[in-house]
């Protein structure tokens, strides 16, 4: 789990904003249209990087409704230091 | 002999565009990041760019090298070009994660 949380969070394209992501859905649960204003992006990439987020099992949605709302896994909870050391330097 | 050299300086170049891609993206990261383990595949990608530009330069620009390597060993020679189809192979599936 922690090799796939470096890479997925440093080693793509998208890393940073999953960082961002991860983080705010950590603080608590949020939707889609919620994370894409709070976080200034695009809907469509809000979108692809929770698809990439829940392909690896780090972020599960409350359902599968439009406007579920998304949380960190039990599995990225318990490795949450991790996180935490991999995203100290971001805003 | 020299569609096997023809061949590996293609591949070589293309894993020179690849790499740039990567390491320009971990680059990227790491000072977006500052995470240690953006630093180390940024490392990795500057060195593998400079294994691939040393093959490029054997291959296209001064194939002597290659072809004085391959009349002394065919065998070593083909099974070192064949290392640059190998990378390709491996660095396109990389590039495809990365992008995601």
């Amino acid at each position: 789990m922690e090799a796939v949380l470096w890479y997925v969070l440093t080693g793509t394209r998208g890393g940073p904003n999953r960082v961002r992501i991860l983080r705010t859905v950590d603080d608590r649960p949020r939707n889609a249209n919620q994370l894409a204003e709070d976080l200034d992006l695009d809907y469509k990439t809000v979108r692809h990087h929770l698809d990439v987020l829940m392909d690896n099992d780090m972020v599960t949605s409350s359902g599968d409704d439009y406007g579920a709302v998304y949380l960190p896994t039990d599995r990225v909870q318990h490795h949450w230091e991790t996180v935490e050391q991999i995203t100290e330097e971001v805003d | 002999m020299g569609l096997w050299l023809t061949l590996a300086g293609a591949a070589a170049a293309v894993n020179v565009v690849l790499l740039l891609l990567l390491v320009g993206i971990w680059t990227r990261n790491y000072l977006d990041i500052g995470s240690k383990h953006a630093l180390g595949l940024a490392i990795f990608g500057v060195l593998l760019l400079a294994e691939n530009l040393l093959a490029f330069y054997y291959y296209v620009l001064d194939p002597q090298v290659a072809q004085l390597l391959r009349s002394a060993a065919p065998v070593a020679g083909q099974a070192m070009s064949f290392v640059q189809f190998l990378e390709l192979a491996g660095l396109l599936f990389l590039a495809w994660v990365t992008w995601e």
